[in-house]
């Protein structure tokens, strides 16, 4: 009954989708506005769907209902209700569902919020979503519907897969990703929208800024999470592999980074308005493509999804998105082209514009590398894939630039600067960067990976700073305030730049973290009896005992434990265990992190014998780590803040090209 | 042409080839590469068996053998072609040597699959550092060579064996008699 509800949902789901793109499109044409909120209330109505179809699933998994087939492959009677609840997302078909939950939900959200607004924009923009929604409509309908059944019913289902069940964060992180990932669809409709209309004006650039940096918040913080899942989960000691799966969710974020920083060009100083639109378009197509490279079984991945039939789906949706966007884009060319300001070499336009121009590069060494497989295939070439190793020696020399730029893009002047604004902005900085590597070099740093990521960090967080402290003093001096109030108030006033310095101080945290954990880390593998000690760094470890036991929370699992001391700058004891899981004839490797600010402790079991107590252990100290996550976070945060709708203290103000940047300035006046 | 007019073969240049490309993909394995080793003598390596005893490709010289390339993680491959293996060694034990070797896999994980799976008596070698599988140019597992008396491979499979390629990979390197 359950199962048959969530297939009659799905049904539902899809014959709204279509009847909201039928009545977008003729209230795009003219017609009786009553038509466009029926396709609204369409569009809710598919959420409702796909939410009653995503409790169907739920209840499905929580009743161990093994006449569907997506439970009997992810499910068993043993199963916890927290691991089958969010089971949901743990396969193909699941996760499709649990995708146009949210993708529903971004729509009916913008629809429902900008009932009133953008009138020209909006039928356009809800045709767009509802028929996006209807591609993922279709794909549970005939290629991978979630609900099929088998028969006869099996009595026991095959569990979920051990890997998910071993950490809380799988509750997170594909629900983050995804979010993003939805969410990104939002800002390609309006820029369908705006195209289709000619209206991509100053209106048009606030909207889809905000509604690229929220998804883009959840996307950010779905790899972030992603990396740490796999430090905690893996035990390879590591974060980041360049996986095909890791790389489809890398592309669109480094080209909605991009978007994010031509669109201030966009709006402060004309032009860039074709590049602008290519970009937002781009960014959803490789949403797509990710999907379809993971998912169809055309890269091999670690990550596995299995073959599927959807692959032929997604293709046939990645062309028509990207024939129907580019169409629409080259018809407008001749009304984009144009518009832009004069400005200087040495100018904060410029800076924006070598960013692009780096975050492009990045994109298409990521895309290239991920391709290789794919390009050598078609070209009937060998086979060739390309590892970690090439993706460290092209991206790294980007991220570098990216990382000086950061620090100085924004302290440059738009329009043109003078020797003088230079000497003044950045001379304390670099006396700074300088102090503190020479100091860093004193104290034993010697690597120069590092030493050199530290230094720049230093330089670029410096910059920021210096500007903040100069800003709010002048505000305090000027408005008799106290330091604090005039901070908060001067930072408040101007959310976007600040906010934006925020996230540039989250990702020079990341940045020291990656360099001085990948650059400094340091492993080694040991056997140990009971009783033995090994050390590692300034550690020592020793066995305790080693116990074989059924885990309590679910006792067909078996847990090989492995008890420890360790002694060192962090002391204490640990266990590392390898838990066999029913439905696994690897173990699943439990490792144990002992995380510090300086540095972690890291110790994953490889084997061990029961009758002598003796352990193979992996032991890594991995400096530095945990600041990847504080770094995250701190992004975050701070395009949080900088989303922020800012007061509405006073009328939009035209935007004035100044020839320094005034941090009390008024850049721009919410109104999304 | 005028420049107006041109600008529209952006779009074929763009969609035309992203959609050769991806569709290049669908068809074809990932992980089938085929081996330059066929044809070749078979790459020469020294072990030990899960057990500890030490075994070399000397040992096993003067007569046919298949190494299997396998790990207890690869699922469901390598649970799939389990049973195909042990009928060979079954079937074939008296002319035929048949050894796996553990790609990427603890001798405790690789006990219990063999626990679980069924052990079909043949020698499981432990590949330290990987060292044979690099040498045989292993991408993942399973992979099976068969490599006659005189040393040669003559065939690789890439991926499960199933009952007929086993057989058509067997008489390549079986003497015509025995056939």
């Amino acid at each position: 009954m359950i199962p048959t509800i969530g297939h009659a949902s799905i049904l539902v789901g899809l014959a709204l989708s279509a009847y909201a793109v039928v009545a977008h499109l003729l209230a795009a044409r003219g017609g009786d506005p009553r038509i466009a909120s029926s396709g609204r209330r369409a569009v809710i109505g598919s959420f409702v769907a796909a939410g009653i179809a995503c409790a169907a699933m739920v209840l499905s998994l929580l009743s161990h209902d093994f006449s569907v087939v997506y439970v009997a492959e992810n499910n068993a009677t043993s199963t916890p209700p927290f691991i089958s609840a969010i089971s949901l997302w743990a396969a193909l078909e699941g996760s499709i569902l649990f995708w146009t939950l949210l993708a529903t939900g971004w729509a009916g959200l913008v629809l429902h919020r900008y009932r009133d607004r953008h009138r020209a924009l909006m039928p356009w923009v809800g045709a767009t979503l509802a028929a996006i929604n209807g591609f993922f409509f279709m794909v549970m309908t005939w290629p991978g519907n979630p609900f099929a059944r088998t028969d006869p019913v099996a009595a026991e289902g095959l569990g979920p897969n051990a890997l998910l069940q071993n950490h809380p964060f799988m509750a997170l992180h594909p629900p983050l990703l995804y979010l993003g990932y939805t969410g990104l669809a939002v800002a390609f409709a309006f820029g369908i929208a705006a195209l289709a209309t000619r209206r991509l004006d100053e209106e048009w650039l606030r909207i889809v800024r905000r509604w690229t940096i929220i998804p883009w918040i959840f996307l950010t913080l779905g790899i972030v999470a992603g990396a740490w899942w796999s430090y905690e989960v893996l035990g390879w000691g590591g974060y980041w592999a360049w996986d095909p799966v890791e790389n489809a969710a890398l592309l669109p974020w480094l080209t909605a980074t991009a978007f994010l920083h031509s669109i201030m060009v966009a709006e402060r100083r004309g032009g860039l308005r074709i590049w602008t639109g290519a970009m937002v378009i781009a960014t959803f197509v490789l949403t797509l493509v990710g999907t379809f490279l993971t998912r169809s079984g055309v890269v091999a991945s670690v990550h596995s999804f299995t073959q599927s039939a959807i692959g032929p789906w997604f293709l046939a949706a990645i062309v028509v998105a990207l024939a129907g966007s580019l169409t629409l884009l080259v018809w407008r060319l001749p009304e984009l082209a144009g518009g832009g300001r004069p400005s200087g070499t040495v100018s904060r336009e410029s800076a924006f514009l070598l960013n692009n121009v780096l975050f492009l590069g990045l994109t298409f060494a990521v895309l290239f590398g991920t391709l290789l497989p794919l390009i050598m295939l078609a070209v009937g070439g060998e086979q060739i894939s390309v590892g970690a190793p090439w993706f460290d020696t092209v991206t790294v020399p980007i991220f570098i630039a990216l990382l000086f730029l950061m620090g100085v893009g924004p302290a440059l002047p738009w329009g043109t600067a003078g020797w003088t604004t230079l000497r003044q902005r950045f001379s304390l900085p670099l006396v700074v960067a300088a102090a503190v590597t020479a100091g860093a070099t004193i104290a034993g740093l010697r690597e120069i990976g590092p030493l050199g990521t530290l230094g720049l960090a230093v330089f670029v967080g410096s910059i920021m700073v210096d500007e903040v402290v100069r800003g709010a003093r002048a505000r305090a001096r000027g408005r008799g305030e106290h330091p604090a109030t005039a901070t908060w108030r001067l930072t408040t006033r101007n959310r976007r730049r600040y906010g934006g310095y925020s996230v540039h101080v989250g990702v020079l945290v990341m940045a020291v973290g990656v360099a001085v954990s990948s650059g400094l880390a340091t492993d080694r593998t040991v056997t140990i009896g009971p009783g033995e000690t090994a050390g590692i760094g300034a550690y020592e470890i020793t066995n305790d005992r080693l116990v074989v036991e059924p885990l309590a929370a679910d006792p067909r699992v078996i847990e090989t434990r492995a008890e420890l001391t360790y002694a060192g700058p962090q002391a204490g004891t640990l266990a590392t265990a390898l838990r066999d899981y029913p439905n696994s004839p690897t173990a699943i490797a439990t490792p144990a992190v002992r995380t510090s600010l300086g540095e972690d402790l890291y110790v994953t079991l490889l084997a061990s014998d029961a009758s002598s107590g003796v352990v193979t252990l992996h032991l890594f100290v991995n400096p530095l780590v945990v600041w990847i996550w504080i770094g995250g976070g701190i992004v975050g945060i701070g395009a949080g803040f900088a989303a922020w709708p800012e007061r509405r203290t006073r009328p939009a103000v035209q935007p004035v090209p100044d020839s320094a940047p005034r941090p009390a300035a008024v850049e721009t006046v919410e109104g999304a | 042409m005028s420049l107006r007019t041109l600008r529209w073969l952006l779009v074929p240049l763009l969609v035309v080839p992203i959609t050769w490309l991806l569709l290049a993909g669908f068809g074809h394995d990932p992980r089938v590469v085929a081996s330059p080793l066929i044809g070749r003598p078979a790459p020469a390596w020294e072990t030990v068996t899960m057990a500890g005893e030490p075994i070399g490709s000397d040992d096993l010289a003067g007569r046919p053998y298949i190494v299997n390339f396998w790990a207890s993680w690869c699922l469901p491959a390598c649970v799939d072609e389990h049973p195909v293996l042990a009928a060979a060694h079954e079937a074939h034990g008296d002319r035929v040597t048949m050894v796996g070797i553990l790609f990427d896999d603890t001798p405790h994980d690789a006990r219990r699959f063999l626990d679980r799976y069924g052990d079909a008596g043949y020698p499981h070698l432990l590949d330290d550092r990987g060292a044979i599988s690099i040498d045989f140019g292993v991408v993942g597992p399973p992979e099976t060579f068969f490599v006659d008396a005189d040393g040669i491979v003559r065939a690789k499979q890439t991926g499960p064996l199933e009952p007929q390629g086993m057989d058509e990979h067997l008489a390549t390197i079986l003497p015509r008699a025995s056939r």
